[in-house]
C-alpha cells in the first residue's frame, strides 16, 4: 500500500512565507524579468513543493504542476492548432481556466513535459510520476472550431499526445498518469475514450495510471477495467457511489483510492482514514492500493495541503499496522 | 422613469487607485480602519456621483468597502467564520477562502451603514447588496457542518436578518447575488430554498444576479427562483440567452446585461440598441431593466464610465423610438 498525490500542489504559501511565484509572474508580465528568471523561480518553487511532499512522507509524488496555469492550456499553448480564449469555470469549482480554442489541425511539436519531469525526478529523493491531461478531457474542455466532431478531435489529440507519453517514457518516467476527469460528466462517450486511450497507450512499458475526479464511475464499470492502464484513480469524496460500484465486481487493477478530501480544509481523523482503507481492502488487496487525495491539492491553501498529506500518511501507516 | 427600460448596474465598481493603495496599506497595518473607512466613503460618493452624472435610474453603492463578495461577510461573522489562506482563482489571481468554523449566526448589521450613507447622497433608489447563502457556503470551506443543506439554510437565516435590516432602513431594492447557483443543477432546489428564506416578507423588490453557469440547462429552475427580478448576463453570449425567454412566458422582471464587463472594448450605441431591441422581443419594457452583464470592478474607471454612457445613450434612443420619453 503506497501513498501518492493526484497532481497539482498550491503554488504560493501564506505569510510569513513570501509568494515568490506570484511575484515573479507579475514581474514577468510587466517585463521586469525575463523567461529565464521566471523559470529559475519555478524551479525553486518546484523544489519547495517536492520537499513538502517528501516531508509529509508521500511515497510517490509529482512536481506539483507548479508551471501549469491549468491542466488544459499548459499543453494546448505548446501544440499547434490551438489559441487560448476567455475564462471558463473548471467543472463545479470556483477556479477558472482559459478555454483552448481548436482553430486548425492539432499537432504535437516537441516535448512539453519532459524537461519538467527530468528536473523533478533528478531532484526528488522519492519516485516522481509524470502527468498528462488525457485527449478526451483536453477536447471536452476546449471549444472545437475546426474538426467536424468531438470524436475527430479526441482521436487526433490521442495520436499527438502519444508522442508526449513516449517522450516521457524515453526520459525514464516509470509511472505515467493520464487524467480524464471529463469522462465522468459525459459517460456515453466511453467508447470514444476507450478507442483514444487504446491507441495512445499502445505498447507503453511504463506503469500507466488513469485518474478521474469530481464524480463516480457508475455506468463505466467494469468496462473501465479493460482500458490499458495498471491503475485507476477514483474520487470517493465527490463520488461516494464509487464504493458501491467497485464492490459489485472484482477490481482487477490497482486502485487509486481518493479518500482524502482535497477540496475542504477539515482534516480527516487518523481512525477515519484507517476505516476508509479497511473498506477498500475488502475489494482490493492492500498491496494493490495507492492512497491519495480526492483530486489535485490546489483548491486548498498551501499549508492545509501539506497538513492533509501528513495526515494521510499517518492514517496509512496506522492502516498498515491494523491490516497486517 | 416613465414606461420602463430602467437602467441600473449589477453591483461592483472599480476601486480608485487611492483606495486600492489604502486597502493594501491597511492590510500591512500602516493605516487605521478609520482612515480606510473615510476613503471608502469618499470613493462611494464618487461612484454615486458618476451614476447620477451618467443618468442611471437605480443606483448601486459600488462595493468600495468589499474586497471579495464572500469574504466581506465572512469577516464580519466572526463567531462562525474565519478567513483562511490563499487559494488560486485563475492565472496569477488568488483569494482568501473563508472557512465555516461554527454554527452560523447573525451578529449585527453588515451592510446597512454603507447603504444608508450611499442613499443619503442621492434621491434615486440605491440597491441593498447581499451575497446569497448558497454562494456564501459554496465558496467557503466547511469545518463545522459536514452537511451542505444545513449550512445553506443557516446562512439563509443570517442573510434574511440582514435583508430585513436593509428593508427596515428603507431600501427599495434588495439584490441577493448567487453566482455559484448554476454550478450544480442538482442543487438548484437548495439555491431556491435559501433565497426564499432570505426574501421572505420583505417590502423591497428583490433581485438575484446569476452568472457563469449552464443557464440553458438550469433555465426552468432559474426562472422560478423566489425573487421579483432576475438579472442575467446577455451581451457576452451575443444575446442568445434571450431566446430561452421567447419559448417560455416569464412573468417576473428581467434585467439584461448589454455591455460585456470582461472586455475592454467599448460597445457601440448601435450594438446596444440592437441588444435592447432583442430584449423587447421577449419582454415588455415595463418589466425589462437594462444593465451591464456583471459587476464593473474588473474594468478601469474610464472603461466603466464609457460603457455606462453608451448604455444610457442606447436606452434613450430606444425610449425615443418607442415614444416613451
Amino acid at each position: 500500500m503506497l501513498t501518492t498525490v493526484v497532481g497539482n500542489y498550491p503554488k504560493i504559501p501564506n505569510r510569513p512565507r513570501p509568494p515568490k511565484l506570484r511575484a515573479a509572474i507579475s514581474r514577468f508580465e510587466r517585463g521586469e524579468i525575463g523567461a529565464d528568471e521566471l523559470r529559475r523561480v519555478e524551479d525553486e518553487v518546484t523544489l519547495e513543493v517536492i520537499q513538502e511532499q517528501v516531508e509529509a512522507g508521500v511515497d510517490i509524488i509529482t512536481d506539483g504542476q507548479i508551471r501549469w496555469e491549468d491542466d488544459q492550456t499548459y499543453l494546448a499553448r505548446r501544440m499547434d492548432g490551438f489559441s487560448i480564449d476567455g475564462l471558463i469555470r473548471y467543472f463545479d469549482t470556483n477556479t477558472y481556466y482559459r478555454q483552448p480554442l481548436v482553430e486548425g489541425p492539432v499537432r504535437w511539436r516537441e516535448p512539453v513535459l519532459v524537461a519538467d519531469y527530468e528536473f523533478a525526478a533528478k531532484q526528488s529523493p522519492v519516485p516522481v510520476k509524470a502527468l498528462v491531461t488525457g485527449p478526451y478531457t483536453l477536447a471536452a474542455l476546449s471549444a472545437n472550431h475546426h474538426y467536424g466532431s468531438l470524436r475527430e478531435l479526441v482521436l487526433a489529440l490521442a495520436v499527438e499526445l502519444r508522442n508526449e507519453v513516449l517522450a516521457l517514457e524515453r526520459a525514464g518516467a516509470r509511472i505515467i498518469q493520464v487524467n480524464e476527469p471529463a469522462i465522468l460528466q459525459q459517460k456515453e462517450d466511453f467508447p470514444l475514450l476507450r478507442q483514444a486511450l487504446e491507441g495512445m497507450m499502445d505498447g507503453l512499458r511504463a506503469e500507466a495510471h488513469l485518474y478521474t475526479w469530481f464524480g463516480d464511475i457508475r455506468g463505466l464499470y467494469p468496462q473501465i477495467l479493460e482500458l490499458p492502464f495498471a491503475a485507476i484513480g477514483l474520487d470517493f469524496v465527490k463520488g461516494p457511489a464509487n464504493w458501491d460500484v467497485i464492490a459489485r465486481q472484482p477490481f482487477t487493477k490497482k486502485l487509486g483510492l481518493g479518500v482524502i478530501d482535497a477540496r475542504n480544509t477539515k482534516l480527516e481523523a487518523v481512525e477515519e482514514i484507517v476505516d476508509l482503507v479497511r473498506r477498500a481492502s475488502a475489494v482490493v488487496t492492500p498491496d494493490m492500493l495507492y492512497v491519495n487525495p480526492s483530486c489535485g491539492l490546489e483548491y486548498l491553501p498551501r499549508e492545509a495541503a501539506q497538513a492533509k498529506l501528513t495526515r494521510m500518511v499517518e492514517g496509512v501507516r496506522r492502516a498498515r499496522e491494523v491490516l497486517a | 422613469m416613465s414606461g420602463g427600460l430602467l437602467t441600473t448596474s449589477v453591483g461592483s465598481f472599480p476601486k480608485p487607485d487611492y483606495l486600492a493603495q489604502a486597502r493594501n496599506e491597511f492590510s500591512l497595518k500602516r493605516i487605521s480602519r478609520q482612515e480606510l473607512a473615510e476613503l471608502e466613503r469618499k470613493a462611494t460618493a464618487e461612484v454615486i456621483r458618476l451614476q447620477e452624472d451618467v443618468g442611471l435610474d437605480i443606483l448601486v453603492h459600488g462595493e468600495m468597502e468589499r474586497g471579495d463578495m464572500v469574504a466581506y461577510f465572512a469577516e464580519q461573522l466572526t463567531e462562525s467564520m474565519a478567513i483562511g489562506g490563499l487559494v488560486r482563482s485563475y492565472g496569477n489571481r488568488y483569494y482568501r477562502k473563508p472557512i465555516i468554523t461554527g454554527k452560523l449566526r447573525w451578529q449585527g448589521p453588515m451592510t446597512v451603514e454603507m447603504w444608508r450613507y450611499a442613499q443619503s447622497l442621492t434621491d434615486k433608489p440605491v440597491k441593498g447588496m447581499l451575497t446569497g447563502p448558497y454562494t456564501m457556503v459554496d465558496w467557503s470551506f466547511d469545518e463545522y457542518y459536514g452537511d451542505r443543506v444545513q449550512a445553506v439554510l443557516d446562512m439563509a437565516a443570517v442573510m434574511h436578518k440582514e435583508a430585513a435590516e436593509l428593508d427596515k432602513a428603507g431600501a427599495r431594492y434588495i439584490q441577493v447575488d448567487e453566482p455559484a447557483a448554476s454550478t450544480r443543477l442538482d442543487e438548484m432546489d437548495l439555491v431556491s430554498q435559501g433565497l426564499s428564506i432570505v426574501t421572505q416578507g420583505l417590502q423591497a423588490k428583490t433581485i438575484t444576479h446569476i452568472c457563469y453557469g449552464d443557464f440553458a440547462r438550469a433555465f426552468q429552475q432559474i426562472v422560478n427562483l423566489p425573487v421579483d427580478q432576475l438579472d442575467i448576463e446577455t451581451a457576452n453570449s451575443g444575446y442568445d440567452l434571450l431566446e430561452l425567454f421567447r419559448r417560455d412566458r416569464f412573468g417576473k422582471e428581467l434585467a439584461m446585461g448589454v455591455v460585456d464587463v470582461h472586455n475592454r472594448r467599448i460597445e457601440t450605441v448601435e450594438e446596444v440598441v440592437a441588444g435592447i431591441r432583442r430584449g423587447l422581443e421577449v419582454m415588455p419594457p415595463q418589466r425589462l431593466y437594462i444593465d451591464p452583464d456583471c459587476g464593473l470592478k474588473t474594468r478601469t474607471w474610464d472603461e466603466a464610465e464609457a460603457k455606462l454612457r453608451v448604455m444610457v445613450q442606447a436606452v434613450r434612443q430606444v425610449r425615443r423610438e418607442l415614444g416613451m420619453d
